[in-house]
């Protein structure tokens, strides 16, 4: 059961954390140096999961995406697929979950960039995209790569959403945080410590990491 | 040469907080715009690197045309070709010297730009600077490699706004005379911002006075 819940949770994190950190970093840079109409609403979009209960992100994922939903109908309909109770879903609550973090970070990493860098890039002929990845990123390191751990841990410990979304079943969509509820229910003692500890390193770890790149930041 | 005849207004919505209306050419050798802070020198090299915006006029360079509000032109900043220093030099904070140098260089391998910039830095006197992050070496040094790399894009036009504001007296003589050698050795046009007398009457050989927005005297001086 530990090591089936451990094996999941890290395939889950692993592709979530890639996705959070393509996604999240885009908006994060239109956020950051963009003006656009409709801005204020992504960004008030991307806060959402990190203010309303997981359980609700969780059904409003189901509304959307679930068999009946309003764009999983259509999947459902197209392919004979759903991402409800597969270990798809538990990605794609894990992504939902987490990207505000790496948002939110990664956008004061790249507001603190002075333009005045990127202009000179550009009268060096550089282009926007160039620009971006040999200036404005690398100048940025710091808050994306704290966003990035933020959002890692934030998604392997992410359970309401999950539950809501992919279910709890031992092997397919079980990861970690659920395996830990299931081991305590059923008076499985050892299995729910040895999961809380290993969920707790690695939150240590990840605490102890954002604030060493939130430290490096100010001291430059 | 280059001409220039363009209105920018700048304010919020509304309320106009300045207006910019200006008209003048500069040949070879190095112009000087001239003027007290908020007349509207900075706001003029943008308008002429294609940072900003005019809203009305034309800019030219020899043929090429940078700007035409009648004919919607309006070439990018990229392919304007012009050099720029910034007052505060604006140095990639996260490259040496010698990367910074060899990130305006834009023909050739890795290797040849990076011989290129060691070239430039050698000119410019600050070879042993080339290892060293911008925080690390001189506002002398700071602003040669600044030059160094305005040069290395091959620029048709350099433009230096208040170059030399941020170095003490001593170095700020010497950095005229190599910002003069500079130029006669390039052969492009400088315009080259300043509220600094001594500095204007050093270095240029055509000065423009600009005040609130306006040009109220255009003169030559005497090599």
């Amino acid at each position: 059961m530990i090591w089936q819940a451990f094996k999941l949770s890290l395939l889950v994190v692993s592709i979530s954390t890639v996705i959070v950190t393509v996604l999240g970093t885009a908006a994060a840079f239109l956020l950051a140096k963009r003006n656009f109409p409709g801005k204020e609403l992504l960004d008030a979009l991307l806060t959402l999961p990190l203010v309303l209960p997981p359980t609700v992100t969780g059904y409003y994922l189901i509304v959307l995406l679930g068999r009946r939903g309003f764009i999983g109908a259509y999947i459902y309909q197209l392919t004979g697929w759903t991402v409800a109770f597969t270990w798809q879903a538990a990605v794609l609550a894990a992504t939902v979950l987490a990207i505000p973090l790496m948002v939110k970070a990664a956008r004061a990493g790249l507001e603190s960039v002075d333009p005045q860098y990127e202009i000179a890039s550009y009268t060096l002929g550089k282009s926007e995209m160039e620009t971006f990845f040999r200036v404005t990123l690398p100048l940025a390191r710091r808050g994306v790569l704290a966003g990035i751990v933020l959002s890692f841990a934030r998604a392997l410990g992410e359970f309401g959403a999950t539950l809501m979304l992919a279910g709890n079943i031992p092997g397919r969509t079980q990861t970690m945080p659920l395996a830990i509820y299931e081991a305590v229910a059923s008076g499985e003692e050892r299995n729910a410590q040895a999961l809380a500890l290993i969920l707790t390193a690695v939150s240590v770890a990840a605490v102890y990491l954002t604030n060493k790149l939130n430290r490096s930041v100010v001291t430059g | 040469m280059l001409s220039v005849r363009i209105k920018k207004r700048l304010g919020d919505g509304k309320r106009t907080a300045f207006m910019l209306d200006v008209s003048f050419t500069a040949g070879d050798g190095t112009t000087i715009l001239f003027g007290a802070s908020g007349s509207g020198k900075t706001t003029t090299l943008r308008l002429i690197a294609g940072i900003l915006t005019p809203d009305d006029g034309k800019i030219a360079l020899g043929e090429q045309v940078f700007f035409d509000a009648s004919a919607n032109v309006n070439t990018s900043v990229q392919k304007r070709r012009v050099g720029f220093v910034f007052q505060d030099y604006a140095l990639f904070p996260h490259l040496t010297a010698e990367q910074n140098v060899a990130y305006g260089v834009k023909t050739g391998g890795k290797k040849e730009r990076r011989e290129r910039a060691r070239e430039l830095l050698a000119l410019f006197g600050i070879e042993h600077t080339r290892r060293r992050l911008p925080r690390e070496i001189s506002g002398g040094e700071q602003q040669r490699t600044a030059l160094a790399r305005a040069l290395a894009s091959d620029p048709q036009i350099v433009l230096l706004d208040e170059p030399l504001s941020a170095v003490d007296m001593r170095t700020r003589a010497r950095l005229i005379d190599e910002v003069d050698a500079a130029q006669r050795k390039s052969n492009i046009p400088f315009i080259y911002v300043t509220h600094n007398q001594a500095e204007a009457e050093r270095i240029g050989r055509r000065i423009v006075v600009l005040s609130e927005g306006q040009i109220i005297e255009e003169r030559e001086f005497d090599d």
